[in-house]
């Protein structure tokens, strides 16, 4: 194994904890925190990409444009969790399952 | 041709957006709405010098930087779409958002998502597709949780972005994967190359997953209802009737670099899609909910057609794919439109459930029969427009002449007869000659409300009756479906 | 001129209804006087329509793409549909004016019985698949909305559902027929289907055959996509003169006939439509028997004659088929409005509450004796001369068991219609209501449809021979009225059929004496006002699927956690497929 495949196999275990996260935790930091580490496996991943094709110019400007957005989305979504916790008491997923059917 | 008009098409709602806001807040005189429909205007202005070029010189660039933007058939249809339910939008909200306090918010956010769909479908650039998508994915949020003291906006926007965000990282993933194996993000180089590998595939696959989450595909779709009921009505109308769609022609270009044969698996979500989504709206008692879901089963059509078109390479499937995705911004957005004017005219805060509309037609006729219009046209009844993209469909479909896609297309219009068993009861109920006492003293619908009712009410009619009205913008975009699909 | 014409008698009531729509509640008298004008109007041109017709393309717009043109071709079969839905739609909306007096919401009522004269003129003019298509939905549209008039009452919107569900699925067959026709042609005209059906492969003509047949049998309403139309019945009885007896029901009669030169040589086509035929009258025949319900005894009644048309069209007796729809469209038209005014004065559907009316309202019993003689096929009455026709084509060209279904069936309808006139109209009154005579503008309409039900037979020749002359493929031969008549007088079958008929009056003669008899056939009674069971299998099918959606719905728990699960089983399956694809 060289080192771009062991990176490779780094992105998908750390992909693999953070979609295993989303599935099983119910505690919504923890799901913000899930979606975190997706996003730094995707980055990763971008990196390996950008070796892997000698674009690493390319790769880089990427990367910091997906940290950017990155960061938004999570600002946003722990905006909304507090949110729920000032209106809810609580910070239990299950808790929001008022729409469903 | 290079030119800039794409760039201004694109670049004056987005920031004009924030510029109204500034404006709206420092001078309370000036009408947000009154606002944005004057930058609105100028969109349409250089969308007609856009147009106009495109039909002397084909098909219009302009780079800008890192970026490269492209006007083809399929971004100009898209465009007109866009604007059109966009202008509609805005037109109604003056009323119906008059006594919002944060009217002025909102009408920056509406022009931020239109500018950054018109984005969206104008590039040429693999990660600059996910860009504008995200872009459009954030500025849908705040429309979606638009109304922050309800418990139940926050919940569709918490599981909103949960959402999205996962299926954004799948597109991402995509996206890595075909940098790896190609080396470059430009589609129509990709595209070039002619590159048939696993990883491509892979990534395809993750491109109709990822996509497939804003796209309401089913298993994906479960946010869908819940923003979509959730948003003021006429956001609920963009929602249903432009941005899903959008994605989809976003998921269309990201498949142009991997242009194998995802026709099967296309057909086979949009089969899945109609029948999943009729089944959930079936048993629906708010009527939002249920438009909600209908959009699942029309977002099925739509793949249907376009999943036949890339399978047996026709014109027709590409081009009533596209047809029906025209009439159902215009048909969607006009039950979500009489819907918000009843809500408005009740003045509930409560979800509003089907049977709240007992004997409207006594105190609205014109509304009654807009949204009866809208809901017959979803259930493809002439002489609506769904009625006629559904044709063009089911025709593609036909002329494959294999048994299976026949068979396929029988359960489609299977799918539509049943679609009718959750719309036709709606209209019984509207007609019903004992009005609801809060329907019998709802107050009066203002004009500007009427008057985007209107003109989707006729536009859907008048497309039913003569549906060759659009054969001259719709044929170039499925022209560059069928090119950038073909062998 | 001709293509004006065309236009007019579609154009005219659409524009009817467009004016009618707009007139406020408070103006009743405004809302039935337009109607009654755009209506007659209608009528006018569609008689001089009539008189123009011919087999070339009368109008085109060119719509491009895959729709093609948009053609209007007033040939003889198209001129006839269109003149009668014209002219029995105006006595209806005549009839409407006393009948719908005191309703509310008037003016959607005209301005959807002014469409569905419109579109169902467009239906039988209508010369390419997709315009043909287009207003065979409209009319099962108007068809719904009318029979959920009365919003209030569930029976009425689960009627007008389950005629809307039923129709449409019947429509898919004509969908299904007309885009196989296209994907071979590259057009849907249907004169090209017609002159090259025979290049098509013979699997692919199968299946436009047979979905077309499928289409005709839901929109005839035959078994057993039947049970439609009892559930139409709650509509305004008006409607159900026009729309559920006179025209939109004749529609599938006319699919079958149009395309009849296309299909009359795929493999068992012909014998299909002949066994749906003769089923559906017998089978309606039998229900009609035991209903107790004057409107439904009518609309079983119905079924059952337009089973005697499709039975015809699949013998090849396209003229006879024609004639008969003719002579059917105009008594039951009549027996429709004449039990519209007994209704209006009784205030009840029930038969059993009815007896003895003949006092009160001579002179509308009289109008509908005249009907009930038509349907029975009593010498003289319009109904006699067709429905004979239609036997001597069974004897001609079926097998011997379908020409006694035949003669089975005249029977069953002799007894049935002397069991109607008899419960309504004779011996001792058994309601309380105060009964009058049917109002004047009634009476009109009731008369016309009678002189009417004696007379239209006179027209055999000029029919005939525009049937001819402007169906070049069906290589249909001019009769005259003399030779009509001489053969039918001559045909040992008209005997039997009139024997046939003397049984039937006779067994309801003895009904009281065969209670013996009676009380065996208790059974087929159960059954037969059971509907056969297809009602249990609507049911069914209705339940299975309602329960499915909800076993669905409660999927949707709304957890993020499991919508998450969603999202990543649905990566999953795609992730295989590219596996196994690859």
């Amino acid at each position: 194994m060289n080192d771009e495949e062991l990176t490779l196999l780094g992105v998908v275990i750390l992909f693999s904890v953070g979609v295993y996260g989303l599935l099983l935790t119910h505690h919504l930091i923890k799901i913000v925190i899930a979606l975190q580490i997706i996003g730094k496996a995707v980055i990763i991943a971008f990196a390996v990409a950008g070796t892997m094709s000698e674009r690493v110019q390319l790769a880089q400007s990427l990367i910091v444009t997906i940290i950017v957005a990155d960061t938004m989305v999570a600002v946003i979504s722990l905006a909304l969790v507090i949110q729920v916790k000032q209106r809810l008491g609580t910070l239990d997923a299950r808790e929001l399952s008022n729409l469903r059917r | 041709m290079e030119t800039n008009s794409v760039a201004t098409l694109i670049a004056l709602p987005l920031a004009l957006s924030l510029a109204a806001y500034i404006v709206a807040r420092l001078n309370r005189k000036i009408h947000p709405g009154w606002l944005s429909l004057l930058i609105l205007a100028l969109a349409w202005g250089v969308f007609g010098v856009a147009a106009n070029e495109f039909d002397r010189e084909g098909t219009l660039t302009y780079r800008v930087g890192m970026m490269q933007l492209q006007l083809d058939g399929l971004s100009l249809l898209t465009c007109g779409a866009i604007l059109t339910l966009g202008t509609l939008t805005v037109i109604y909200s003056l009323d119906y958002m008059a006594e919002e306090s944060a009217a002025d918010k909102y009408y920056a956010l509406v022009l931020l998502l239109l500018g950054t769909m018109m984005g969206l479908v104008c590039t040429r650039d693999l990660f600059n597709v996910w860009v504008w998508f995200e872009a459009m994915a954030i500025s849908t949020l705040f429309l979606v949780a638009f109304y922050r003291e309800q418990l139940a906006s926050l919940e569709a926007g918490v599981k909103y972005i949960v959402q999205s965000a996962l299926g954004s990282a799948f597109i991402l993933l995509g996206i890595a994967l075909v940098l790896a194996e190609t080396g470059t993000l430009d589609l129509q180089e990709i595209a070039q190359l002619n590159q048939d590998s696993a990883v491509l595939w892979a990534a395809g696959g993750l491109f109709i997953a990822g996509f497939g989450v804003k796209m309401a595909l089913v298993p994906f779709h479960t946010w869908l209802p819940d923003a979509h009921a959730q948003a003021p009505s006429g956001i609920s109308a963009l929602l249903s009737g432009l941005v899903i769609e959008v994605a989809l022609i976003a998921l269309l270009r990201a498949l142009t670099c991997v242009a194998f044969s995802w026709g099967t698996l296309l057909i086979v979500f949009g089969a899945v899609n109609m029948l999943v989504g009729n089944l959930l709206a079936l048993r629906q008692t708010q009527i939002k909910r249920l438009l909600a879901y209908s959009s699942l089963s029309q977002m099925g059509y739509m793949v249907f057609g376009i999943g036949i078109g890339i399978y047996a390479q026709t014109l027709n499937g590409f081009e009533g794919g596209l047809f029906h995705f025209f009439n159902h911004a215009l048909m969607k957005g006009l039950a979500f439109l009489a819907v918000g004017a009843f809500i408005y005219s009740l003045e509930t805060h409560q979800p509003l459930q089907i049977s709240d509309l007992r004997g409207a037609s006594r105190r609205y006729p014109y509304i009654a029969l807009a949204l009866s219009l809208a809901l017959l046209g979803l259930g493809g009844l002439p002489p609506l427009a769904g009625f006629m993209s559904k044709w063009q469909i089911f025709a593609a479909g036909i002329a494959v002449h294999e048994p299976l896609i026949t068979l396929l297309v029988i359960f489609a219009a299977l799918n539509s007869v049943l679609s009718l068993a959750y719309y036709a009861p709606i209209i019984n109920v509207l007609y019903s000659r004992q009005a609801q006492v809060e329907m019998a003293q709802g107050r009066t619908v203002p004009p500007m409300m009427g008057l985007s009712l209107l003109v989707l009410s006729v536009a859907i009619v008048v497309i039913g009756v003569y549906p060759g009205l659009l054969h001259g913008a719709l044929e170039p975009a499925a022209r560059v479906l069928l090119t950038a699909f073909g062998e | 001129m001709t293509a004006w014409l065309v236009g007019l008698t579609i154009g005219l009531p659409w524009l009817g209804a467009l004016i009618v729509w707009q007139v406020p509640d408070h103006y009743p008298q405004r809302q039935h006087g337009i109607a009654v004008i755009a209506s007659l109007l209608t009528a006018v041109v569609s008689i001089g329509l009539l008189t123009t017709y011919s087999p070339e393309v009368a109008l085109r717009l060119h719509i491009g793409g895959v729709f093609g043109d948009f053609i209007l071709v007033p040939d003889g079969l198209g001129v006839l549909l269109a003149a009668i839905a014209a002219i029995i739609g105006s006595l209806t909306v005549i009839f409407s004016v006393a009948y719908m007096e005191h309703e509310s919401c008037l003016s959607r009522y005209y301005a959807l019985v002014l469409i569905f004269i419109g579109t169902m003129a467009g239906l039988v003019l209508a010369g390419n698949l997709l315009l043909m298509f287009f207003f065979w939905e409209i009319t099962a549209l108007c068809s719904y909305a009318l029979i959920a008039f009365d919003h209030d009452n569930p029976a009425a919107v689960a009627g007008g559902l389950k005629a809307l569900v039923i129709t449409q699925l019947g429509g898919i067959g004509l969908l299904i027929g007309a885009l196989t026709a296209y994907g071979r042609f590259g057009t849907d005209e249907i004169a090209v289907l017609l002159a090259r059906a025979e290049t098509l492969p013979k699997t692919e003509l199968s299946l436009i055959a047979f979905s077309f047949l499928i289409a005709a049998m839901a929109k005839s309403a035959q078994v057993p996509f039947h049970s439609w139309l009892p559930g139409a019945m709650e509509a305004p009885t008006p409607i159900s003169a026009l729309i559920h007896a006179a025209t939109m029901v004749n529609a599938g009669v006319y699919l079958l006939a149009r395309f009849y030169p296309a299909f009359e040589d795929v493999t068992g086509w012909t014998t299909a439509v002949m066994t749906v035929g003769i089923v559906s009258a017998l089978l309606a025949a039998l229900m009609a028997l035991v209903a107790n319900d004057l409107k439904r005894v009518l609309a079983y009644s119905t079924i059952s004659q337009l089973g005697y048309m499709v039975f015809a069209v699949g013998a090849g007796g396209i003229f006879a088929s024609q004639l008969h729809l003719l002579s059917h469209a105009v008594f039951k038209a009549l027996l429709f409005l004449g039990a519209g005014a007994v209704i209006h004065s009784v205030g009840t559907r029930d038969m059993r509450q009815m007896g003895g009316l003949w006092r009160a309202m001579p002179q509308a019993t009289i109008a509908f004796v005249i009907g009930a003689m038509a349907l029975v096929g009593i010498p003289g009455t319009n109904g006699f001369w067709s429905k004979e026709l239609i036997l001597e084509r069974g004897v001609e060209d079926a097998s011997p068991v379908f020409v006694v279904g035949l003669l089975i069936g005249v029977g069953l309808t002799a007894l049935y219609t002397l069991r109607l006139v008899w419960l309504v109209f004779a011996g001792t009154p058994r309601f309380s209501a105060q009964v009058h005579e049917a109002p004047s503008t009634m009476r009109i309409s009731l008369g016309i449809l009678a002189v009417g039900s004696l007379v239209t037979w006179l027209m055999v020749s000029p029919l005939s021979k525009m049937l001819a002359e402007t169906l070049p493929t069906h290589h249909l031969h001019s009769e005259t009225t003399r030779d009509v008549i001489s053969d039918v007088m001559t045909a040992p079958i008209t005997v039997l059929a009139l024997v046939c008929v003397a049984l039937g009056f006779l067994l309801w003669g003895f009904h009281h004496r065969l209670g013996w008899l009676t009380a065996r056939l208790q059974f087929l009674n159960r059954i037969a006002s059971q509907d056969f069971g297809f009602e249990a299998l609507n049911r069914m099918v209705m339940r299975s699927t309602s329960t499915l959606a909800e076993h669905l719905r409660s999927t949707q728990t709304g957890e993020l956690n499991w919508n998450i699960w969603g999202i990543v089983a649905g990566l999953v399956a795609i992730l295989i497929y590219v596996v196994v694809e690859v």
